[in-house]
C-alpha cells in the first residue's frame, strides 16, 4: 500500500497539446485540460475563446488536428459522439436533444439496447436520484427546459457516463432551476462523477466549481483550485491581453432635463411585475439581471409583442396600448430581439432585402426603386461597415457578426426615436463587437433612446448612463455614474439590494 | 378519423342505403388496396421528415415489370419476385440519392419520377401490356367468408406494418430521425441508414401494391397508379401523419388511404355526376383535414390547460 492512495488518483480526463483548426483559422492553440473523478470543473472564457469547440472535441463531436486524449490513464480516440458514450463521456448540451414528438421514456431509451420494461427498470432509480418527477409517457414536448435538461442527464447516467460535461446548463434557466441543478451536480460529484461546467457567469462558477480554467483565444491562461482565485482574477485572465478596454470609456451623461422619449408605467406580465422607467433622448440605459429575471419579457412587452402585457408605455408622450410590432415602429419605437436568427433576419434572401424590410413604403408605392433601395443598403454597409461581396449575397452566408449588423440596420432604417437592444453582441466576434458599440454610442449622440438588455454585465457597465437592475422579474432599482461598476451591477444581479431605488 | 369515416359512410348510407350492404363496403375496401399499401411505404419516408413523389410511378414500373416477365413466360412466383426486386432497386435508387449525394428528396423523387414512367414507355414500347396469364388474374377471385383474398393479404401486411413499427426497437428510429434528426446522430443513431431504409420500404410497398393492382385490373396501362404518390401523401396527411416528422401511426396511414377511397365510392352512391367527382373529392378532403386539425388544437389546449392548473404553484423538478 502506497501512501498516494489519494494523492495520485490517476485523473479521469487528461488532454494535452490539443490543436484544432476551423478554414485556416487556429480556435484551439495547444490546449491541456484535466479532469479528476468527483470534481467540478469549470471551463470559463469569452465567446470565440475554444471552449465549446474543446468540449465537442471531449465529446467526439469534432476530430482534434493534433494533440492527446487519455481516459482513465489509457490513451483513447473519439471519433463520434457513440464512440464517447462507449468510453461514458457524456455531454449535456446548452439545448437539449429531444424528440418532442416521443414519450419521455422512448426519448430516454433512444440509442441504447434496452426493451421496454427493462428501460423503465433501469430509469426510475436514475430518476429518482435525481429527484426528477414527471410522467414517463407524456410526450416530450410538455417538459420544461430544465426537464430537458434532466432528461439529457438521465441520458449520460444510463451510460454510466463517469464523465459528464455541462454546456452552459444555466442559460436558459430561471434562477431556482439553476439551484436544483447545482444541487444535483454535486450530489453526483460526491458519486465520483468528474463534471465539466461551462459558464460565463462568474458568480456561478465561484459558487459550484472545485477547480477553474480559463481559455482566451485558444490558449488555457489560467487554471487553478476556485478557493485560491477571486471574480477579479477570472475577469483578467478572461479580457484581451493588450487592450484591456475594446473602446474609450463612455463619458456618462446624466439624465438631461428634456421630456422622457420612452415612459413605462406600471407594466406587469407572466415574467416580471410592476415596471416603472423613463428613457431620455441621447441616453444608454442598461438592463442587467440574470437569464430568467424578465430582461427580454420586459422589452416584448414594451415592444408590443406580448397580448397579456398590462400597463402603460408612452412613446414620446403617446401612449402605444397594445398596437403590435408595425404600430409601435410607426410611432419610433424598434425592438431588436435576441434571436436573430428566429425573428430578425431573412437568411435566404439577398442582405439587402433584410436592410430595407421595414421602410418598404419609402422605396416606392407600387413598384420598389431598386435604385434608392441600393442606395439605402450601401449608406448602411459604409456606416456600419457591414462586410459583404454585394448587396444582394445572401444572408445567411454572412458572418455572426455581419448578420447582427444587417439587422441592425433594417431597425435604424426606419430612424427610430427609442431602439431596444436584447443581447446585440451575442455570438459575435471582437472587432464585429466593437463595431456595435461604436453604433450604440453614435445612436445616442443623434438623440435616440437605446434600452439595451445584456448577460454580459461588463457590455452594460461599459455602454450605460445608467443601469436598471432586475432580479425574479422586479425592477430592483437604478444605478448612475459612479455607481455603475461591475462589482455593482453583479451584486445588484444576483438579489443584492444595495441600489438606490 | 376512424370516426368521421365511418359517421361519412353511414350518412352516405340514409341517402343510398346501398352502401351500408356488406358486399359494397368489401367493394370500397377491395378498390383501396393499392392506395393503402402505397401509403404505408410512403409514411415511412414521411416519418424520417421526407417526401417521396415517384412511389406511383414505382408502382407502374413494377407492374410493367411483373406484366412483362409474366408475358414472357415466367412462373408467377418467379414474375412477383421480379417485380419486388424492381421496387426495392426503384426505392434504393431514391435512397442513394437522398442520403449518400444529398439531393433533396423532392427533387430526388420528382427526378426519378419521370425516369420511372420513362421506364415504363421504353420497356413496352409505349404500349399497354394485355393477355395477362390468368394465374396472376386467379388470386383476385379467391376469397374466405366472402372477402377477397387481396383484402386479407393487406390486412395482414397492415398488421405486421402496425405491430413492428410499435414494437420493433429499430422501427424507433424513423420517428427519432424525423422528430429531430441533430439529436439522433448526437445519441448515436445510424441516422442515414435509417433514411435508407425509409426509401427502399417505400419501394416495396409500391411494388406490392403493384401486384395487387396488376392482379385487379388484369392489365396494365402507361399511366398505371398515374398521380397515386399524391393520394398516398394526402392519405397519410389525413390519417394523422405529420409532414413534418416524427408523428403517426400505420393504421392511421391506412385509414386517411380508405377514406381517400371511400370519399370517390360515396359519391357514386350519392348520384353524384362523374365530372364532380374529383373536385367535391378535393373538398371534402380539405374539410375533414381542416376539421381534424381544429380538434387536435382543442384537444392539446385542453390538455395544457389541466397541466397547468394540476400544478398549481409548479416544482423546480
Amino acid at each position: 500500500m502506497r501512501e498516494g492512495r489519494w494523492a495520485s488518483v490517476t485523473p479521469l480526463l487528461e488532454l494535452e497539446g490539443v490543436w484544432k483548426v476551423f478554414s485556416g483559422v487556429p480556435v484551439l492553440k495547444g490546449v491541456r485540460f484535466s479532469l479528476e473523478p468527483g470534481e467540478i470543473h469549470a471551463l470559463l472564457g469569452g465567446n470565440g475563446s475554444g471552449k465549446s469547440t474543446l468540449m465537442k472535441i471531449i465529446a467526439g463531436v469534432y476530430a482534434m488536428d493534433a494533440g492527446t486524449m487519455r481516459f482513465k490513464g489509457a490513451s483513447v480516440r473519439v471519433d463520434s459522439p457513440s464512440a464517447a458514450h462507449a468510453l461514458g463521456i457524456y455531454m449535456v448540451p446548452q439545448e437539449p436533444h429531444i424528440f418532442p414528438h416521443l414519450s419521455l421514456l422512448e426519448n430516454l431509451g433512444m440509442g441504447l439496447p434496452y426493451g421496454a420494461k427493462e428501460l423503465s427498470d433501469r430509469v426510475r432509480p436514475v430518476m429518482e436520484a435525481l429527484e426528477f418527477h414527471a410522467d414517463l409517457f407524456e410526450p416530450a414536448a410538455f417538459l420544461s427546459i430544465a426537464q430537458q435538461q434532466l432528461l439529457e442527464i438521465v441520458r449520460g447516467l444510463l451510460r454510466e457516463a463517469s464523465v459528464l460535461i455541462f454546456d452552459e446548463p444555466t442559460s436558459a434557466l430561471t434562477f431556482r432551476e439553476a439551484e436544483h441543478l447545482f444541487e444535483r451536480m454535486r450530489r453526483l460529484a460526491r458519486e465520483g462523477i468528474g463534471i465539466v461546467f461551462i459558464s460565463h457567469r462568474l458568480g456561478e462558477v465561484m459558487e459550484v466549481a472545485d477547480r477553474v480554467s480559463v481559455l482566451r483565444d485558444g490558449v488555457m491562461v489560467l487554471e487553478g483550485p476556485t478557493e485560491a482565485l477571486t471574480p477579479h482574477d477570472l475577469v483578467r485572465a478572461m479580457l484581451p491581453e493588450a487592450t484591456d478596454v475594446p473602446v474609450e470609456p463612455t463619458e456618462r451623461r446624466g439624465t438631461t432635463g428634456s421630456d422622457p422619449v420612452l415612459e413605462v408605467r406600471g407594466l406587469s406580465s407572466e415574467a416580471f411585475r410592476d415596471a416603472n422607467f423613463r428613457l431620455y433622448p441621447g441616453e444608454v440605459l442598461g438592463v442587467a439581471g440574470l437569464v430568467g429575471s424578465g430582461r427580454t419579457e420586459l422589452a416584448e412587452a414594451i415592444a408590443g409583442l406580448d397580448p397579456h402585457a398590462r400597463g402603460e408605455v408612452r412613446v414620446g408622450g403617446v401612449p402605444l396600448r397594445r398596437l403590435g410590432p408595425a404600430e409601435s415602429q410607426r410611432r419610433g419605437l424598434v425592438y431588436v430581439p435576441e434571436d436573430r436568427h428566429a425573428h430578425g433576419i431573412f437568411l435566404e434572401l439577398a442582405s439587402l432585402y433584410t436592410m430595407t424590410a421595414s421602410i418598404l413604403p419609402e422605396l416606392g408605392r407600387v413598384f420598389l426603386s431598386t435604385a434608392k433601395e441600393a442606395a439605402v443598403g450601401r449608406r448602411f454597409v459604409d456606416s456600419l461597415n457591414i462586410k459583404l461581396h454585394s448587396l444582394w449575397q445572401p444572408a445567411g452566408t454572412l458572418s455572426g457578426g455581419n448578420q447582427q449588423k444587417v439587422v441592425l440596420a433594417k431597425a435604424l432604417a426606419t430612424r427610430p426615436r427609442v431602439i431596444i437592444l436584447d443581447e446585440p453582441t451575442r455570438g459575435i466576434d471582437a472587432s464585429a463587437r466593437r463595431d456595435v458599440y461604436r453604433l450604440i454610442r453614435a445612436l445616442a449622440e443623434q438623440g435616440v433612446g437605446v434600452l439595451l438588455i445584456s448577460s454580459e454585465l461588463e457590455e452594460v457597465v461599459e455602454l450605460s448612463d445608467r443601469v436598471l437592475v432586475m432580479h425574479k422579474g422586479r425592477i430592483l432599482g437604478m444605478l448612475e455614474g459612479e455607481a455603475i461598476t461591475l462589482e455593482r451591477v453583479t451584486e445588484a444581479s444576483f438579489g443584492n439590494r444595495g441600489v438606490s431605488a | 378519423m376512424a370516426l368521421l369515416l365511418i359517421l361519412l359512410v353511414v350518412a352516405t348510407g340514409f341517402v343510398n342505403p346501398n352502401i351500408l350492404r356488406f358486399k359494397s363496403l368489401v367493394e370500397i375496401l377491395n378498390a383501396s388496396l393499392t392506395l393503402v399499401l402505397i401509403a404505408l411505404g410512403e409514411m415511412f419516408v414521411i416519418f424520417t421528415r421526407g417526401i417521396d413523389v415517384s412511389v406511383g410511378a414505382a408502382t407502374g414500373l413494377a407492374a410493367v415489370i411483373l406484366g412483362t416477365t409474366l408475358n414472357l413466360g415466367w412462373p408467377v412466383g418467379l414474375a412477383i419476385l421480379a417485380a419486388l426486386s424492381t421496387g426495392v432497386l426503384a426505392g434504393a435508387v431514391n435512397a442513394f440519392g437522398v442520403t449518400f449525394l444529398r439531393v433533396p428528396p423532392i427533387i430526388m423523387t420528382l427526378g426519378t419520377l419521370g425516369i420511372y414512367r420513362g421506364l415504363m414507355r421504353i420497356i413496352t414500347g409505349g404500349s399497354w401490356i394485355e393477355n395477362l396469364p390468368q394465374s396472376i388474374k386467379d388470386p383476385n377471385l379467391w376469397g374466405f367468408l366472402g372477402v377477397p383474398f387481396f383484402v386479407w393479404a393487406t390486412f395482414l401486411v397492415l398488421a405486421v406494418t402496425a405491430w413492428t413499427t410499435l414494437r420493433f426497437r429499430p422501427a424507433r428510429f424513423f420517428y427519432a430521425v424525423g422528430d429531430n434528426e441533430q439529436g439522433a446522430y448526437v445519441l448515436g443513431l445510424p441516422v442515414r441508414a435509417t433514411q435508407f431504409v425509409a426509401y427502399t420500404l417505400a419501394g416495396l410497398f409500391a411494388a406490392l401494391a403493384a401486384v395487387v393492382y396488376t392482379s385487379q385490373i388484369g392489365f396494365v396501362s402507361m399511366n398505371a397508379a398515374d398521380g397515386y404518390e399524391l393520394k398516398a401523401i394526402a392519405a397519410n396527411v389525413l390519417g394523422g401523419v405529420s409532414l413534418t416528422g416524427g408523428a403517426g401511426t400505420p393504421l392511421g396511414a391506412a385509414v386517411g388511404a380508405l377514406f381517400m377511397t371511400a370519399v370517390h365510392s360515396m359519391l357514386i352512391f350519392l348520384g353524384v355526376p362523374g365530372i364532380w367527382d374529383n373536385a367535391f373529392a378535393g373538398l371534402i378532403l380539405l374539410l375533414v383535414v381542416y376539421a381534424d386539425y381544429r380538434l387536435r388544437r382543442a384537444l392539446e389546449l385542453q390538455r395544457r390547460q389541466a397541466r397547468i392548473l394540476g400544478e398549481g404553484g409548479g416544482s423546480g423538478g
